[in-house]
C-alpha cells in the first residue's frame, strides 16, 4: 500500500516474521546488504552514522535519531554529492507493530523537495547523475 | 510508442546511468539541454569519428527518454526531455518498494528456518 503525502512517502508492508527478526534486518550490517545496496556500513545506535553504498555508484549516508528495538527506527537520508538531496536533509523513519506473530512495517520518508523545487531538482538529477559518470568513467 | 514503453520498464534512474555512462552521450545531452538542435548540428560539435555512431547514440538517447526527437522533412531535431527522469518521489518511492519486498523475503524465510529448528 502506497500513499502520497507532500514531500512524503509511506510505504506499508506485512511481514511473516517477528519484529525482532525485521529489527535485525534494519540495524545489522550483514543482513541490511542482503536486502539494499551492494555495501553497507551501520553503527545503529542513537547518534551513530551509516553509510550505504546503494548501487556501486551512489552513496547514501545519514545519522540514528532514534532506536527502539524492536519498534521504531528514525534516522537522517541522503545522497552524498547531490545537489538536492544530501545527508542529512531528509529523514527515514520506520515503524513495526506486531500483528497476530508478524510484523506491519511502516516507512515514511519525510522532507522531500516540494512542487515548486521540481524543475531545479530535475536539473540537478541529470546534472548528479552526469558527474557520478564522469567520476565513474576515471577508475 | 512500444519503444518508450521498453525504456520506462526501467527504473528512471537506471534508463538515466546507462544512457550518460558514456562521455559522447554526454556531450550531446548538454548540446540539447537548452536548445533544439538538428541532427547535423550535432555531429558537426561531438568529438565522434562516424555519423553512424553518433546516430546511435542519439537513438539509445531517445530510447531512454532523455531526449525527443522532433521530424520536419527529411531533417531530425534533438532536445533534452528534462522531465524524462521524473520527480524524485517516483525514483525513491520505486527504490523502497523494491528493497522492502526483498527484506520482508529475507526476513519471512529467517523465520521459517528459526520454526524448523524448533519443531
Amino acid at each position: 500500500m502506497i500513499e502520497d503525502l507532500t514531500g512524503a512517502i509511506e510505504i506499508t508492508q506485512r511481514i511473516e516474521a517477528s519484529p525482532e527478526i525485521v529489527f535485525a534486518y534494519l540495524t545489522d550490517s550483514q543482513r541490511f546488504v542482503r536486502w539494499m545496496g551492494v555495501g553497507a556500513e551501520l553503527d545503529a545506535r542513537p547518534g551513530g552514522r551509516y553509510r550505504i553504498d546503494v548501487d556501486g555508484v551512489h552513496i547514501a549516508s545519514g545519522a540514528y535519531e532514534i532506536i527502539d528495538p524492536p519498534r521504531r527506527l528514525v534516522m537522517s537520508w541522503g545522497w552524498e554529492g547531490h545537489p538536492t538531496v544530501p545527508p542529512g536533509s531528509t529523514t527515514v523513519e520506520i515503524t513495526l507493530t506486531s500483528d497476530r506473530g508478524a510484523t506491519v512495517l511502516k516507512l515514511r520518508h519525510l522532507g522531500l523537495p516540494g512542487e515548486g523545487e521540481r524543475r531545479t531538482h530535475t536539473e540537478g538529477w541529470v546534472q548528479y547523475l552526469s558527474q557520478l559518470a564522469a567520476a565513474g568513467g576515471r577508475h | 510508442m512500444p519503444r518508450m514503453q521498453a525504456a520506462t520498464r526501467n527504473t528512471p534512474i537506471e534508463a538515466a546511468m546507462n544512457a550518460i555512462a558514456n562521455p559522447r552521450r554526454r556531450q550531446i545531452l548538454r548540446l540539447v539541454w537548452d536548445t533544439e538542435r538538428s541532427a547535423g548540428e550535432i555531429a558537426a560539435t561531438v568529438d565522434e569519428v562516424s555519423w553512424p555512431a553518433v546516430s546511435q547514440n542519439l537513438r539509445l538517447l531517445k530510447d531512454s527518454g532523455l531526449i525527443t526527437e522532433r521530424r520536419e522533412g527529411t531533417h531530425r531535431y534533438y532536445r533534452a526531455d528534462r522531465r524524462a527522469l521524473g520527480p524524485l518521489e517516483a525514483v525513491l518511492r520505486q527504490m523502497w518498494t523494491r528493497d522492502l519486498g526483498r527484506l520482508r523475503d529475507l526476513a519471512e524465510q529467517e523465520a521459517r528456518s528459526r520454526k524448523n529448528r524448533h519443531d
